[in-house]
Formats: structure tokens, C-alpha cells, sequence
């Protein structure tokens, strides 16, 4: 008997629960909902959060959530929603993944919208190219930045050692990082970080040379005597004391927190302009950027303003026309400009850039400065990267440690690198 | 259908409920044991959703080029292949895995059985000490830990700090390609905790008296851990060390939060699982990645196999 009244009871409160719950749906329904992700740490996620308040004000009857996980975990999240059929509306998209996610169909092409619902006129045009892949547009620029040597000013003066300029070659940057180990002015630092694992500084090395990481056509654009001389350029600064040794440059995670730089093991280390805000904030000490050296005195073009992250839309999503108009509002509104300032890059709307620049502090106006002074060293965006590039950023750091621990030659260690990256992209 | 308007919402109608005792054994087993399976239904769902159900897609998905966005295409045994002929991280992550097992596995059973014996000899306060030791298992696959090891392990860390005392300059261990792995064994033998935890009480399972009849015939102390404690602690000993190595095969958020998710310096954290998880959601290799773990069950497979093969030859059961 006791049996029976359980049961009937369960039977009876599922099909509450299951009339609940399809309730639930329908009321949700009825609203106009948005799924935001993006990678990225607490002060993105709160300038972020911020928007899609605002636009919520402006737009009653919307409901917008957002979620934000730091890089190494966000792209498997992504795949797996993707995946899943479980993708959000509005997607943070990077220019290294961006070929793939289009070219499999998971993202809109968002031409159509422009320029009534989305109206990128006053956009750098390279930036908006920058986001399209196979003649559509799939991404939006959120920002632009260069890649930077972030210099601690005060250890500089300390050492005795005057800052670097533009027109700094990496042989001399060399002689200067010996100086200031040798100096040891402070217990621990040395000259600056060892940068041969660093895809950005190997890459914009190349470029002064005339060459690339990879050609447009998704093949290798280097040679086995570039990787060697590359090695070979870091195993002297190394020998000389100039940079740090392998054992320390090992701790670098590729993060602000564990850069050299932040470590207080390095006076010069590399980074990324949009992120001098937070390095400052790390740092008791004066930072200031500039721009890599330059291979020889007359070389020119390895930088370029790098689309620092996209918003893309879900192929998958259910209101396409709302998570637009979000976009459009994220990029475009003068509001919004402000509550964002430069975190994500310097805006690409020219007149966002305006409104933006009156508010900035003086911290804030540093990449600024720094992006739109490079001169004749920027050069034109490079291809985005083919499937297996992030394999190939592994191998370039993977043997640049085997080469800062002795266990490779600089010229076995260019050869190694340009074998397996030719067998990575063979395999795609 | 007017019928069953009739009887109250959800009791089963009297003639359908006869018809069902007629219909045979399988209905009145399903009527009598139906509490029980009503009770097993969230275990169920999950084993069959959440474990068997992934598994046998994965099986699948490793016959198949899958990167997580497009469908699976079918390819055969080729990741298989490629695994076995052609893939130098395969053997490098192998490696740095089985230089874990070898070494995690040993120190840390022994360490907590010494710390068992000595929490065992009636201490007061045993609950506090208990708790304490224990804590560092709880606390095992979080980050803050991983990034306390760093701390510790760097150059200018504690253990350097503490070797400058009497004169050497350490390297910085975690970062150095010939020492990381041994700062990842120290960090599995610091969560000694749950094999601690049940060698205690493996300890307690041991009649007292047969200690004062070995004391009153002379023998030594060390020879009544020898003839007493080990031989009537080897079941405890043989399920510890079969749990942990399974664990320590499957071993991932240190290397993952130590090397911040490279695997680094030159491949020396590349732990198995941290090789599967950058071909899966690092490569979008999704295929290739099921292949990886299908290979990673067969070798705990074996391991396990020859752990109970050889058990027969040294471990002891009460009769």
C-alpha cells in the first residue's frame, strides 16, 4: 500500500515538475534573450557586464547573460557548446580561430546587416578585412593593439642605462640587457626576458625580413636559416647575460602574472599593448612600451595593429537580427565606448576612438600612443594563422627551451622547428 | 477509459492490475522490486548517460577524424596507427607518465604508512591530527595548491630559501626540464591522506595481543612490523596500491596548472592526460584524443590485470 501512495505521489509531483517546467520555457521564450561568452579576466567581465546593462535599458524586454572564462579553458568550453548545438548567441572570436569556426559553419556572416544594422563606415578598412574569411564577414573588431616590449623605466635608470628607442637595433638591445645584468643593481633581474619562444617577436623578426610565419596559403613562410638564426640571436644574448636563463624564462606561462617582467626577474619584457594597463597595475615600478627592435637600422614593418579580439555570432543562434544590433550597439554606442575604454584594444570606429581618448587617464593613453606611433614599422595584417598553428606556437617555444638548455644547437634547433611545422600543417 | 476516470488519480485500475500478474514473472519481479529501482534511477541515469553512454561514443569517435564542429568522419584504425608508428609526444608523454607512476606510487604509500603508524599508537588529539593530514587530499586537484607548489619550487622559493642556509644555490626546480617531474611526485606524496585514511584503519584491524605474545617471546620491533603489521596489512596494501595507480595514471591539474597547459619545459610535465586533453581541445583533435584515452584504459587495464595476478603470491586473507 505504501508502495502505491509513493508512487502515485512521484508520478503526481514529476508531472507538476514537467507542466513547471514547460511553463518556465514559454515565459522565457516570450522574451528576447542573449547568450554572450568571451574569455578574459574580472575587470573585462565587469566593463562587459556593464553594456549589456545598458543596452538592457535602452532595450526593455531583453535579457542579456554573459560568461567569461579565462583563454586556456574558453576554447574548449566553445568547442563543446558548438558542438553540443548549445552555442551562445554572441561569440568573443580571436584571429587565430577564426578561419576555422567560419569555414565549418558555426558562425553567421554578417555582411547583410551592413550598414543599416550594422554600420561599420568609419571602421579602419584593414580591420574590418581582418574579420572576414572567404569574402564574408564573420567577426567584428573589438579593438586593435600591437604586439610591445614592456620596459621597467625605473630599473633602467638604476642600471644607468639609457631606454631603447625606435630606432634600437636587437644588437644593441643586447649590449644594453648585458649592462644591466652586469650592473645588479637589483638581486635576481637580469637585462630582459628570453623572448626565442615567443611567437609574436619571432614572427615580427621575420617579417623584417621579408618572411613570415605562415603564407597565405597555409604553408610554412620560413626557412631552416631563419629558425637558426633566430635561436642562434637568443643563445648569444643568453651567453652574454643579457637575458634571463632558460630555468627562469620557463616560469613565464604566458600570462601577465608570471612574465618576467611581473616577476621582477626582467627590466625589458614582450607583451601585448592592450595589456600595459594591467602590467602597470602589477608593478610598483614605471612601465613604458615600445616597440620590438629592429633587425637592422633601416628594416621596417614587422609590427602591424593586430584585431585583438572579434564578436561573432552563432550560426546556431535563434535571434541573429538581436545579437547584431548588440554588436552594433557594443562597438558603436558612445555610452558603451566609455564604459569599455581600451581594455579590449583601441576601438576601431574613428569617432569611438575620439570619445574614448578625451576620458583616458594616463595610463590609458600609453598603448594608445604607443599603436598609433609605430610609423614605418607597422606593416600590413599578416594572413590569419591555418588549423595547427597553435601546435606550431608550441613547438617554436618547445624548442627554443631544448636550445636554452643545451640539449639542442641554435642551427639543429632551426631545422627541428621548420620539420615539425611542416609536418604539422601536412596534417592540418 | 470511463473507467479509469473513475479510480483515483495514479492507482492502477484492480483489472489491469490482475492482467498484469497474469502477463508473468518479469511484471511481478518489476512490481516488487520497482522502489528499488525507482531508489537506483539517479545512479542508473548517470551511469548510463554520464558514463557508459559517453564511453561508448568515445570508442567510436576514436575510429573517426572528429574536430568537434563538422561530423565524424569515418577513418578507421588510422589514429591507432599514427599512435602506435608515428607520434614522438605519444612516447614522450608515456614516459613523463610512467616516471610518475614509478615514483609517486611508492614514496607516497610508504609515507602514509608511516604516518598511519604513528597517528595509530593512541596519540591524544588523533581526530586533529587526523584531519590535518588528511587535508592536503582534499585540497589535491585545486589550483591554489598547484600554484603554492610554484611558490615553493621556483628559484627564489621556499626550498632554495632553505638550501641558501647551508650554502647551495638551487636551480629553479619547477621550471627545469631535469627536476620538474620530482616537484610533481613531492606534491603526490603530500596528499598521502586517503591511503593514509585506511591503512589507519587497516592498523586497527590488527588484534593487539598478537603484539604482546610477540613482545612476550622477545621479538623486536621491527621484527613484529615484519612478521605482524606487514603480512596482516597487505590486503590494505595491495587496494592502495591499486587505486593509486590508477590515480596517478589519470593524474592532471598539477601538470596542467604548473606548466600552465604546455606540458613544458620540453615536453618534462607532459603528462599522459594533458597530451589527450591539447590534442582534444587544444587541436580540436577530438578523434585522435578518444583513440589516446582508449589506450590509457587498456594500459590501466593491464596494469590492474597483473596487480591482482601477482596478489595471490603476497597478499594474505584471513581465512
Amino acid at each position: 500500500m505504501t508502495l502505491r501512495v509513493s508512487r502515485r505521489n512521484f508520478v503526481a509531483g514529476s508531472a507538476a515538475l514537467l507542466s513547471l517546467s514547460a511553463l518556465g520555457t514559454s515565459a522565457l521564450a516570450q522574451e528576447k534573450r542573449l547568450r554572450l561568452l568571451w574569455w578574459g579576466s574580472q575587470p573585462r567581465a565587469d566593463r562587459t557586464n556593464k553594456v549589456s546593462q545598458l543596452y538592457q535599458t535602452k532595450n526593455p524586454g531583453t535579457s542579456i547573460t554573459g560568461e567569461f572564462l579565462g583563454w586556456g579553458d574558453y576554447w574548449p568550453r566553445l568547442a563543446t557548446q558548438v558542438a553540443g548545438r548549445n552555442a551562445p548567441d554572441v561569440i568573443q572570436m580571436d584571429y587565430r580561430y577564426i578561419v576555422q569556426y567560419a569555414r565549418r559553419g558555426a558562425l553567421a556572416p554578417l555582411e547583410s546587416y551592413m550598414p543599416a544594422k550594422l554600420d561599420l563606415g568609419d571602421f579602419d578598412k584593414a580591420q574590418i578585412e581582418g574579420g572576414s574569411v572567404d569574402g564574408h564577414l564573420y567577426g567584428v573588431s573589438l579593438g586593435a593593439n600591437s604586439a610591445a616590449t614592456v620596459l621597467n623605466t625605473t630599473a633602467f635608470k638604476e642600471a644607468g642605462v639609457d631606454l631603447p628607442t625606435q630606432a634600437t637595433t636587437w644588437e644593441e638591445f643586447g649590449r644594453m640587457g648585458a649592462e644591466i645584468t652586469k650592473a645588479g643593481k637589483r638581486k635576481g633581474m637580469f637585462g630582459i626576458a628570453d623572448g626565442s619562444g615567443g611567437e609574436p617577436l619571432f614572427e615580427n623578426w621575420l617579417r623584417q625580413r621579408g618572411k613570415a610565419l605562415y603564407t597565405a596559403d597555409g604553408k610554412i613562410g620560413f626557412d631552416v636559416d631563419d629558425a637558426s638564426e633566430w635561436y642562434d640571436m637568443w643563445a648569444k644574448f643568453r651567453a652574454s647575460g643579457a637575458c634571463v636563463p632558460a630555468d627562469i624564462q620557463a616560469l613565464d606561462k604566458n600570462d601577465i602574472e608570471t612574465n618576467t617582467v611581473s616577476l621582477g626577474k626582467a627590466a625589458a619584457g614582450f607583451a601585448h599593448s592592450n595589456q600595459f594597463v594591467a602590467y602597470q597595475a602589477m608593478n610598483k615600478d614605471k612601465l613604458a612600451l615600445t616597440n620590438y627592435m629592429r633587425i637592422k637600422p633601416d628594416s621596417k614593418g614587422g609590427h602591424y595593429r593586430k584585431p585583438s579580439m572579434f564578436f561573432s555570432v552563432s550560426a546556431q543562434s535563434k535571434s541573429v537580427d538581436l545579437a547584431v544590433d548588440y554588436v552594433n550597439f557594443f562597438v558603436k554606442n558612445p555610452e558603451a565606448a566609455v564604459l569599455l575604454d581600451v581594455e579590449r584594444g583601441i576601438p576601431e570606429s574613428a569617432a569611438m576612438r575620439e570619445v574614448v581618448a578625451a576620458k583616458l587617464d594616463e595610463n590609458g593613453k600609453v598603448p594608445l600612443e604607443y599603436v598609433s606611433g609605430l610609423g614605418d614599422l607597422a606593416g600590413k595584417l599578416p594572413p590569419p594563422p591555418p588549423a595547427g598553428a597553435g601546435e606550431g606556437e608550441l613547438m617554436l617555444r618547445n624548442i627554443a627551451e631544448q636550445v636554452g638548455f643545451g640539449q639542442l644547437s641554435p642551427a639543429d634547433g632551426g631545422k627541428q622547428l621548420v620539420d615539425e611545422i611542416t609536418q604539422i600543417l601536412a596534417r592540418g | 477509459m470511463s473507467n479509469a476516470m473513475r479510480t483515483p488519480a495514479g492507482a492502477i485500475p484492480v483489472e489491469r492490475y490482475q492482467g498484469a500478474v497474469a502477463e508473468g514473472r518479469f511484471r511481478r519481479l518489476w512490481n516488487a522490486n520497482a522502489p528499488g529501482y525507482l531508489f537506483l534511477l539517479p545512479w542508473l541515469i548517470g551511469f548510463f548517460g554520464l558514463t557508459l553512454g559517453p564511453a561508448l561514443i568515445s570508442l567510436y569517435l576514436s575510429f573517426t577524424d572528429f574536430d568537434m564542429l563538422q561530423s565524424p568522419r569515418w577513418v578507421g584504425i588510422a589514429n591507432y596507427v599514427r599512435i602506435a608508428t608515428a607520434d614522438p609526444k605519444f612516447s614522450a608523454a608515456m614516459h613523463v607518465t610512467l616516471t610518475y607512476v614509478v615514483f609517486s606510487v611508492p614514496f607516497k604509500l610508504t609515507f602514509a604508512l608511516l604516518v598511519a603508524m604513528a597517528l595509530n599508537r593512541g596519540l591524544r588529539g588523533l581526530t586533529f591530527y587526523r584531519a590535518i593530514f588528511y587535508l592536503p587530499s582534499l585540497l589535491g586537484g585545486s589550483v591554489a595548491i598547484a600554484v603554492l607548489w610554484r611558490q615553493l619550487f621556483a628559484s627564489d622559493g621556499l626550498v632554495n630559501a632553505a638550501l641558501a642556509q647551508i650554502g647551495i644555490e638551487g636551480p629553479s626546480w619547477i621550471s627545469h626540464p631535469n627536476y620538474s617531474i620530482y616537484t610533481l611526485v613531492a606534491l603526490s606524496v603530500w596528499q598521502f591522506g586517503s591511503p593514509m585514511i585506511i591503512f589507519l584503519a587497516g592498523l586497527r584491524q590488527i588484534p593487539q595481543d598478537m603484539y604482546e605474545a610477540a613482545s612476550l617471546d622477545g621479538a623486536s620491533k621491527f621484527r613484529q612490523f615484519y612478521k605482524i603489521t606487514l603480512p596482516l596489512l597487505t590486503p590494505v596494501i595491495f587496494f592502495n596500491a591499486v587505486v593509486q595507480t590508477i590515480e596517478a595514471f589519470k593524474a592532471f591539474t598539477p601538470a596542467f596548472i604548473i606548466s600552465g597547459g604546455t606540458g613544458g619545459p620540453i615536453n618534462s610535465t607532459l603528462f599522459y592526460t594533458l597530451y589527450l586533453y591539447q590534442e582534444a581541445f587544444g587541436n580540436f583533435r577530438m578523434g585522435y584524443a578518444s583513440a589516446l584515452a582508449w589506450i590509457l584504459v587498456v594500459i590501466i587495464a593491464i596494469f590492474t590485470a597483473f596487480s591482482f595476478l601477482t596478489s595471490r603470491y603476497w597478499v594474505h586473507y584471513d581465512d
